[in-house]
């Protein structure tokens, strides 16, 4: 039977922004649709509204034209609108099956039949009686697919599916999402990848500032049209990096590097060694939680460990803490750009002052020295275009892409010799990353180091010079750029290995 | 279904506002209690909170209360503001007072004037060396600080109570668990004749200025500040965390022993087991209703010092125990809590009908 999902004219309005602006859209099953847009276009509002976790302040939802009433999550189940979140809303520590059977209407017995009939044809294969915590992000996520499944949907809305998984994963998803599709389950793909639309999707709904901006046939467009109309406006073609860095010296050398963690959540790191020449970028890839956390953590100084050697500018530097690093000119960028890199409740250029190094007199004789802290601050919003120039404002006012050109501000400003840099890009805008990216390889063009740990494999071939993929705390060999390919980063971000 | 939300966006003004709001509460919540009790809530409550102060003897006691009571919630707000939960600042007041009162009795019977800085001198760093002991165990074996700093309380008392009774009893006392009066050059000067107030109110205010000048304007306040917002972030940046932990509890525990040996000084003159109503305690409350701010904690201390006055007053005139000072404070704090909750959080109404959670 033909499904025919109808949105007209939703607006819903929060207080200081419109989040989605006269909504009109038609979904027929049998395609698969691409809602596309930046951070904070409405796409999450507009896939919240159909899964009823909030309702709109106008519109209406027609589902093969009966007008649906969405006042909570139940109700979309129940109309046979299944959703699979970008964070798995599952029980770690209980058991597939008990996962599945939750909020299952049957008596477990026939429930594991019908479980085994979808693996069967789908071709899934998940162990039912282990703990949910023991399986991947990809397997997790088919978890969350089988429970939309169990349910017969209709409609099936996939939120940013694939920030999580490997390219094998992603591969595997999409032959899945075409086989539902072929048997009559109308998709809808929210994501703010360009390719992915492009070898996916059959039609293309691009939104920007809560606005519908344009639906077309996706074998009409190419990655630059749909990147235009994301962002509004021609992008400035980041220029591929040529290699600077061949027979250079080594300014940053790590050896032995060993992590040991009792807490079952961080994971431990086996003999780490590798060095980084002058003005190169070296890109550490992997899925997240492969121990990037705990390497950023050690090369940062926030963790020190015994017996690691790390050599920087002829110095060792390994028993040293993050504020000692810096005098010798090291900078980091962490992941968490919110709670970690810069305090919310805190103002702009008291953020600023948590980079605090002897020459910058911040604090001179142990006093705050406010007006250079703030001269300096103002220096920083200019320089790194932050659409601010007021330092008094709470950090927590600026957005993801304006806080994370103030970090880098903050930590480039002292023209450090090596940046460290975790996910730098992190749910960030094609804008801000754009010029997050420009601003990475303008550091090694003034011969500068940087170490990028990322998850991000396109950012990593972009900007990376040499690649190891750290997988379960070991690091792979380390290999020049122009020898990787996706697919080997893939493989080896998923355990496999290459010869 | 109701689901609680945190608010983004707290303006500064209600934030400071709140305080007195729980002030409001609490008084209507007294007046609630005294007309339960068979009481007319009006007169009872001024009783309680007028009375006391309607003459210059009331206002001299309200400052000589609200004296120990600002400079332990002042030394608190270091270690609340940098997420160090210290709750033995009894604790450190008494075994303050131990070493104060220990210095002032070997001068019992001579007087100078070097004596009492010396008192004073021994009363902060007993308090300094009894506050690093949770500080220690902290920084070094990961222990809680809240449990050891706790425990530390009894420990003290019971110090005190040996010493009282045992080796330093007053060989004149006729057995009575107290020691000898200390000499008058070991006693805080009076401001005014006939009045308890003592220049120990000075260490007090003194103590506002300069924590309000090391909060706001040092190296040390700033990473205090940074550590209570955010740990990961003091650690991204650097700070020395441990030595950070380790100042705070010795400002702190300084700042409880000075109350400490202000209280024996002044209006004790010598040390029994009763030498402080739970002002350690109660000054946990002083601290969170001053909002760990310096010169909120003056008005703060002046409040709950009200509640001590009154609950005296009441207890001769009304006949009722004057341990409802304590169900005043009591309340204070609830109040405190319970708008505070309401101005960082709201709470959303989904609107779920009963059937609908089953389907």
């Amino acid at each position: 039977m033909a499904t025919d999902l109808r949105i007209s004219n939703i607006s819903k309005i929060y207080p200081g922004c419109i989040a989605n602006d006269n909504v009109s859209l038609k979904f027929k099953s049998g395609k698969i649709y691409a809602l596309l847009g930046e951070n904070g276009a409405g796409k999450s509002t507009l896939v919240k509204i159909l899964s009823g976790v909030i309702s709109p302040d106008n519109g209406e939802v027609f589902l093969n034209e009966k007008n649906l009433k969405l006042n909570s999550p139940l109700d979309a189940k129940k109309n046979k609108i299944g959703m699979v979140f970008q964070h798995f809303n599952l029980f770690e520590t209980l058991s597939v099956f008990e996962n599945l059977s939750i909020d299952a209407t049957e008596d477990n017995k026939s429930l594991r039949v019908r479980i085994n009939e979808i693996f069967k044809k789908y071709n899934f294969s998940i162990d039912l009686d282990v703990p949910v915590l023991n399986l991947s992000a990809g397997q997790k996520q088919k978890v969350e697919i089988i429970r939309c499944l169990l349910r017969s949907p209709k409609v099936l809305i996939m939120d940013e599916p694939t920030s999580v998984l490997t390219e094998q994963e992603t591969e595997e998803l999409f032959i899945s999402l075409k086989k539902f599709c072929d048997e009559g389950i109308l998709i809808i793909y929210i994501t703010h990848k360009l390719k992915e639309v492009l070898s996916l999707c059959d039609e293309v709904a691009v939104m920007r500032k809560g606005k519908v901006v344009s639906v077309s046939q996706t074998q009409n467009e190419k990655v630059e049209t749909l990147a235009n109309k994301m962002v509004g406006q021609k992008l400035a073609k980041i220029k591929k990096k040529i290699n600077i860095s061949k027979n250079k010296d080594e300014i940053f050398k790590v050896k032995h590097l060993n992590f040991y963690s009792d807490d079952p959540f961080e994971t431990n790191l086996v003999n780490l060694n590798f060095s980084v020449k002058k003005g190169e970028c070296l890109g550490i890839a992997g899925i997240s939680g492969n121990g990037q956390n705990e390497l950023f953590q050690i090369l940062s100084g926030e963790i020190i460990t015994p017996d690691t050697s790390i050599i920087f500018r002829n110095k060792e530097i390994a028993k040293l803490n993050p504020k000692q690093r810096r005098e010798y000119l090291m900078a980091f960028s962490p992941e968490d750009r919110i709670s970690q890199a810069a305090v919310p409740e805190l103002k702009i250029y008291e953020n600023v002052a948590l980079n605090n190094f002897k020459s910058s007199n911040f604090f001179e004789k142990g006093l705050v020295n406010e007006k250079k802290i703030k001269e300096h601050s103002k220096k920083i919003l200019s320089d790194f275009s932050v659409n601010t120039d007021n330092v008094e404002l709470k950090s927590q006012f600026l957005s993801g892409g304006n806080l994370q050109k103030l970090i880098l501000g903050r930590e480039l400003i002292t023209a450090p010799e090596l940046l460290i840099c975790y996910n730098p890009t992190w749910g960030l805008d094609v804008g801000a990353i754009n010029y997050i990216h420009e601003t990475l390889i303008k550091i090694n063009d003034q011969e500068k180091s940087t170490i990028l740990i990322s998850t991000d494999t396109e950012e990593l071939l972009k900007l990376s010079d040499r690649i190891a993929v750290i997988y379960k705390g070991k690091l792979s060999k380390i290999m020049p750029s122009e020898e990787v390919t996706p697919e080997k980063l893939g493989l080896l971000m998923g355990g496999g290995s290459i010869d | 279904m109701i689901k609680i939300e945190k608010r983004n966006d707290v303006p500064m003004a209600l934030y400071f506002f709140t305080p007195f709001i729980a002030i409001i509460l609490t008084i209507l919540g007294g007046g609630i209690i005294f007309y339960i009790l068979g009481f007319n809530p009006i007169e009872a409550l001024k009783f309680y909170f007028i009375t006391p102060v309607s003459n210059l003897y009331g206002l001299s006691e309200l400052l000589l209360k609200a004296t120990p009571l600002c400079l332990i919630a002042i030394g608190l707000s270091f270690c609340f503001k940098s997420n160090n939960w210290n709750i033995g600042a009894e604790g450190q007041l008494t075994f303050g007072a131990i070493v104060g009162g220990g210095v002032a009795l070997l001068f019992y019977n001579q007087e100078g004037f070097h004596i009492l800085p010396l008192v004073i001198l021994a009363g902060a760093i007993g308090g300094m060396i009894f506050a690093l002991i949770p500080a220690i165990l902290k920084t070094y074996f990961n222990t809680n600080e809240i449990l050891v700093s706790l425990m530390l309380v009894y420990v003290s008392k019971l110090l005190l109570d040996y010493l009282v009774v045992g080796p330093w009893s007053n060989p004149e006392g006729f057995n009575f668990p107290e020691t000898r009066q200390f000499s008058d050059s070991s006693r805080m000067p009076l401001l005014f004749e006939g009045l308890r107030i003592h220049a120990g109110i000075f260490l007090a205010l003194g103590a506002v200025m300069l924590s309000w000048f090391i909060l706001y304007k040092t190296y040390l306040g700033f990473q205090i500040k940074v550590s209570g917002l955010s740990l990961k972030t003091a650690k991204y940046a650097g700070f020395k965390g441990k030595t950070m932990i380790l100042v705070v509890f010795m400002i702190s525990g300084a700042c409880a022993g000075l109350a400490g040996v202000g209280e024996i000084t002044g209006p004790i003159g010598q040390l029994h087991r009763m030498i402080s109503p739970d002002y350690g305690f109660t000054a946990i409350i002083v601290a969170f209703l001053g909002r760990l701010n310096p010169f909120g904690i003056i008005f703060a201390s002046l409040v709950v010092a009200l509640t001590y006055l009154g609950a005296e007053t009441a207890q001769i005139f009304l006949q009722i125990p004057k341990y409802t000072g304590q169900v005043f404070q009591g309340m204070i704090l609830f109040f405190l809590l319970a708008s505070d909750y309401l101005l960082f959080f709201k709470v959303k109404n989904l609107n779920l009908k009963k059937n609908d959670l089953r389907h």
